[in-house]
């Protein structure tokens, strides 16, 4: 019970401290929607093209986005102590890891998945490719989420190179992309290539805390 | 076979073996060379461009044989804490590199006058695109920590985690519909390439890892010396 309120705690902490940061949040989003105007003045605003490319304009971006914030992931919480605090009540490495990795879902790629709808409207994409961007990404949005820890526990300690981090996730983030892409276009395959993204989900988040862990315990050790 | 993880069990073993390879690398180059060139028939098809295939195959080989040993070594430096495992990745990363460049550029060469393209975006190719830039990051890893001790693991980890793509580069051509063609030589039957050019390829194949395996020692010699010394 004690063990549930310390959870319970950590995720009103983080809740507060996105709450006060948050316009960070919404500078995501605004990144987005900008970088989506940026393509439509590059490609044009011919609709029939727009409609056929734009499940890709908005993952590519959806992707690239939720990379931008990635800086913040462990960095704040690791350079003013909390972190070691955090582990010294009883939480093991990798347990924040999976802990940080579930806040940050809810708090930055929750807005994204509420901002996909606007997107679409934008960019015409009819409703069942909606609905198909939609599931990709509410799945494919976690994964992002582990890797993005991940990287961004390896870059700790690097203070020369912060753009790398980014360059990670992105080159771990290929298989769903492609298999996400998959889903929208080839619809009669939903079932098989969810289980493949349901099948990536799961290895990265078996082998998140793992990785993270190890890291945080060398950054931590070695400050 | 202490020396494969012991420092200075390597350091002399190395000053024996470094001439004989660095030698064995040159008699072998020369003899390859010549084979590919002169002693090996033209393709029915493909004339004598087929040629290109005695760089090319070799560097992939050993593109993917590098990151391979790298994975062995992290494996062995995380879990059983040897040392030697990280001088390894740190010396041995620039090598597998220029052979995955060396590799997309020979390919691309040889795409041009047979597929008449220099790239083409199939589960191949892209793979080995992406081995690559895993191999610059690891060396962008290398360069931007302060910390040796911090960068070391972490780049060790990254390798590891990275190694999920070396069965994709493998089994790439078996699992999706590429233009590039399915393994010839490295499957459980007997390899559909005709003797006359499978000689060449062999040997051109030693050759590079007589000269990768030259380049790795005076790399890792001069990663242990650095390290003695703590310059890094």
């Amino acid at each position: 019970m004690k063990f549930l309120n310390k959870i319970i705690f950590f995720f009103y902490r983080e809740y507060k401290l996105n709450l006060s940061g948050f316009q960070d949040i919404l500078t995501n989003i605004i990144f987005f929607f900008v970088s989506i105007l940026i393509f439509i003045f590059s490609i044009g605003p011919d609709e029939e093209v727009i409609s056929l490319i734009g499940v890709g304009i908005v993952w590519a971006l959806l992707l690239l986005s939720s990379t931008l914030s990635l800086k913040k992931f462990y960095q704040d919480d690791f350079e003013n102590g909390n972190l070691l605090i955090i582990h010294l009540n009883g939480f093991s490495f990798g347990f924040i890891a999976i802990l940080k990795t579930i806040s940050h879902f809810l708090f930055v790629q929750i807005p994204f998945l509420l901002s996909i709808p606007i997107a679409c409207i934008i960019l015409n994409i009819s409703d069942d490719k909606f609905f198909y961007l939609l599931t990709s990404f509410s799945m494919g949005s976690l994964t992002l989420s582990c890797l993005g820890s991940i990287s961004s526990s390896m870059n700790l300690m690097n203070h020369r190179n912060y753009l790398l981090g980014s360059v990670i996730v992105m080159i771990f983030s290929v298989p769903i992309i492609i298999f996400s892409i998959g889903i929208i276009n080839i619809e009669q395959n939903f079932n098989s290539l969810i289980n493949i993204l349901f099948g990536i989900l799961l290895i990265v988040f078996a082998i998140n805390p793992w990785a993270s862990g190890l890291c945080l315990k060398l950054s931590l050790e070695n400050n | 076979m202490k020396f494969l993880v012991n420092p200075s069990k390597f350091n002399e073993i190395a000053d024996y073996i470094f001439k004989p390879v660095l030698i064995l690398s040159v008699i072998l180059f020369a003899l390859g060379l010549l084979f590919s060139f002169y002693l090996s028939p033209d393709d029915y098809q493909q004339g004598s461009t087929v040629r290109i295939m005695y760089v090319h195959v070799p560097s992939a080989w050993l593109a993917l044989l590098t990151y391979a040993v790298m994975t062995l070594y992290s494996i062995a430096a995380l879990a059983f804490r040897i040392p030697f495992g990280f001088i390894f990745n740190t010396a041995v990363a620039p090598i597998g590199a220029v052979f995955t460049l060396i590799c997309i550029i020979s390919g691309s060469l040889w795409g041009k006058p047979m597929w008449g393209t220099w790239w083409v975006w199939d589960a191949r190719l892209t793979s080995v695109a992406i081995l690559f830039i895993i191999y610059l990051i690891i060396i962008f890893m290398n360069l931007s920590f302060e910390n040796r001790i911090v960068r070391e693991k972490v780049v060790a980890i990254f390798i590891l985690v990275g190694s999920v793509n070396l069965p994709i580069v493998k089994f790439s051509v078996d699992w999706w519909n590429t233009l590039h063609q399915p393994a010839t030589i490295s499957k459980l039957s007997k390899p559909s390439i005709d003797p006359s050019m499978l000689t060449p390829l062999i040997i051109m194949t030693f050759a590079f890892m007589m000269i990768g395996i030259a380049i790795a020692i005076l790399r890792i010699k001069t990663e242990i010396i650095s390290r003695k010394s703590n310059l890094s």
